[in-house]
């Protein structure tokens, strides 16, 4: 009972700074709790109370955001939070994610029979879920918020449910998801008892000051939360539910997995990285260990993911496995991150970028998607440009810079990338990741000449873009090519951010 | 009577492993949430017992939380079993395969 003692309750009020800092998470949840009291308010049964309060929502709080993205670090609710740049732009990355995912849902929704507002409920819970997860200091505080994020997430994969691929998607990302994250709590425990805390930073502090004395335990604890994270991410061999529920769930909500999920899931990952050690004050055995884990899931997600993605029909299966390639970039650029001079700004800086050009991708599979998510193969979209020529356009800049050709943004984001992994010396990497990155372009580019060189088939009906999706796509091009042509200021706003951490 | 903190960790990892293997093999969906539910309760009583080992408050809080959590995904979970079952009239892994390469 001695350390009941220890609870200091000054350390639980909040300072006005202190309130300041958490005004993008109030926000985020009295959104959130206003569109479920609009949406089981039996007098109004419209569809645009919830989608306005939604949208406004995440448009305040991404304003706040932005704002405090120049403040200090702030140390919340007795060490368990921060506030920091770091957090504060994987907010805006998350917020961005859930509002143009809202944008591109809204007319979408409406056709396909399920304008539910529990939909827009979902997703912001989710998005406070992800905020939470990159701001959270300790270990159990992660835990609740990435249960936060997957559990809506796990809802919005079935959202349809009438079908049965739909479910059996929900299904099978539920069973693998929850095992994962009991997987990643049995080494948070594990930690806990090498430890003696649950806070990153007395992890990190109790990790210098005994770096010989650390005990099997502590390492078979971070193994565990390392695959829990590798899992997330879907990194191989982690990856095999990924293609599956990309696949069943709505293509709305494939979009928000592949970019905000991602996003979170990355965002956490460094700082728990950071904070076992990875890089600095971990004895130099462990940390070998640490990086050859990396290092041979960071290659086989590459090759696999790139590689597979060749084969597929289906866009939004491709789509999956590109993302899966992505991800193994965004893991080269974590595991050189101690040892080059822009340390974890290029992986930063990527999943920025990724979560625009993906999200733009998928607001135009939305449109282009009929009846119950049919008509995304390839030779669906024969002949599109002449009938869409703006979409095909919007969709050829986010394909090419997916594919990582200039001047878009994915072009700066690998070449920062594999930049940075040159400088930490990790040469086979960089040049798995250029090989498979130039036979990736295969199979961006023929989506190309489905869209362009090919006589449509039938005559398709001609597909009405609403204002939101055009909005969202108009958006996502934007930052692709802003950062494609100049990429300086995102770059000295990465290595801001990442000095915060 | 004392018991050695070892042997309730060695306990809770043989329950852990029982419950993750469960996921892995069992082809029942109700017997899989189980084998879910089984996984958070072992890592429970590790808390619990390095919590007692060191002396520190931490870890019997941190019960709570994951107690919580466990409630919250397994109302979702049959939520989705309920869901599945109505589409496909089962609740056997081995018929649900229409997501194949």
């Amino acid at each position: 009972m001695e350390a009941l003692k220890t609870i200091q309750p000054d350390l639980l009020t909040l300072s006005q700074d202190q309130f300041n800092c958490l005004v993008p998470y109030f926000t985020v949840f009295a959104g959130t709790c206003l569109s479920i009291l609009l949406s089981v308010w039996g007098a109004i049964k419209a569809k645009w109370p919830v989608f306005l309060v939604a949208s406004l929502t995440c448009l305040v709080a991404m304003v706040n955001s932005l704002v405090l993205i120049q403040g200090t670090s702030q140390s919340l609710f007795n060490g368990m939070m921060v506030s920091d740049s770091y957090s504060h732009f994987f907010n805006l990355i998350f917020l961005g994610s859930a509002l143009f995912t809202i944008f591109g849902s809204f007319r979408y929704l409406d056709e396909e029979k399920m304008q539910h507002p529990e939909y827009y409920v979902l997703v912001l819970f989710a998005a406070l879920g992800m905020m939470l997860m990159t701001s959270a200091q300790d270990l159990i505080v992660l835990f609740v918020a990435l249960e936060l994020m997957s559990l809506c997430v796990y809802v919005l994969v079935g959202f349809r449910r009438n079908d049965r691929k739909c479910n059996e998607a929900a299904m099978k990302y539920f069973i693998l998801g929850s095992a994962a994250s009991a997987v990643l709590l049995y080494g948070a425990a594990l930690i806990y008892g090498a430890t003696g805390s649950t806070e990153i930073h007395s992890v990190l502090k109790f990790v210098q000051d005994h770096p010989q004395s650390l005990n099997p335990i502590f390492g078979l604890g971070f193994s565990m939360v390392l695959f829990g994270f590798l899992f997330k991410v879907a990194a191989v061999p982690f990856h095999m539910w990924m293609p599956d529920v990309y696949e069943g769930a709505p293509v709305p909500v494939t979009g928000f997995m592949t970019t905000g999920l991602k996003a979170a899931a990355f965002g956490t990952f460094v700082r728990v990285l950071l904070a076992i050690g990875y890089g600095k004050g971990i004895s130099s055995a462990i940390q070998s260990h640490l990086h050859d884990i990396l290092w041979v899931s960071c290659a086989l997600t590459m090759l696999v993911g790139n590689f597979i993605a060749l084969t597929q029909v289906n866009l939004k299966r491709m789509l999956a496995y590109s993302s899966i390639a992505h991800t193994g970039y965004l893991l080269l650029g974590i595991l050189s991150g101690t040892r080059s001079e822009l340390g974890f700004a290029p992986g930063v800086m990527y999943i920025l970028i990724y979560s625009a050009m993906n999200l733009g991708a998928f607001v135009i599979l939305t449109l282009l998607s009929s009846e119950g998510d049919s008509k995304l193969n390839l030779h669906d979209l024969s002949g599109v440009a002449r009938r869409h020529p703006w979409l095909s356009f919007a969709m050829s800049v986010f394909l090419l810079s997916m594919a990582g050709i200039p001047p878009t943004a994915g072009f700066a984001a690998k070449y920062l990338v594999f930049y940075s992994a040159i400088q930490a010396n990790e040469i086979p990497l960089v040049v798995i990741g250029v090989l498979s990155s130039a036979v990736s372009v295969f199979y961006y580019l023929r989506v190309l000449v489905y869209m362009y060189m090919r006589d449509p088939v039938g005559s398709p009906p001609v597909l009405r873009v609403s204002l939101w999706s055009g909005l969202a796509i108009a958006s996502m091009i934007l930052i692709t090519i802003e950062v494609g042509v100049l990429p300086e200021q995102m770059i000295d706003l990465a290595k801001r951010v990442v000095l915060s951490l | 009577m004392n018991v050695e903190p070892w042997v309730v960790l060695s306990f809770c990892a043989i329950i852990f492993f029982i419950g993750f293997t469960g996921v892995l093999i069992r082809r029942n969906i109700l017997v899989i949430l189980m084998s879910i539910e089984l996984m958070l309760n072992a890592v429970n009583l590790t808390f619990v017992t390095f919590s007692r080992q060191l002396q520190h408050m931490g870890g019997q809080m941190s019960v709570f939380f994951v107690i919580t959590v466990a409630a919250a995904e397994s109302a979702v979970g049959l939520g989705l079993v309920i869901a599945m079952f109505r589409t496909l009239r089962s609740v056997d892994t081995d018929q649900i395969q229409f997501l194949k390469e």
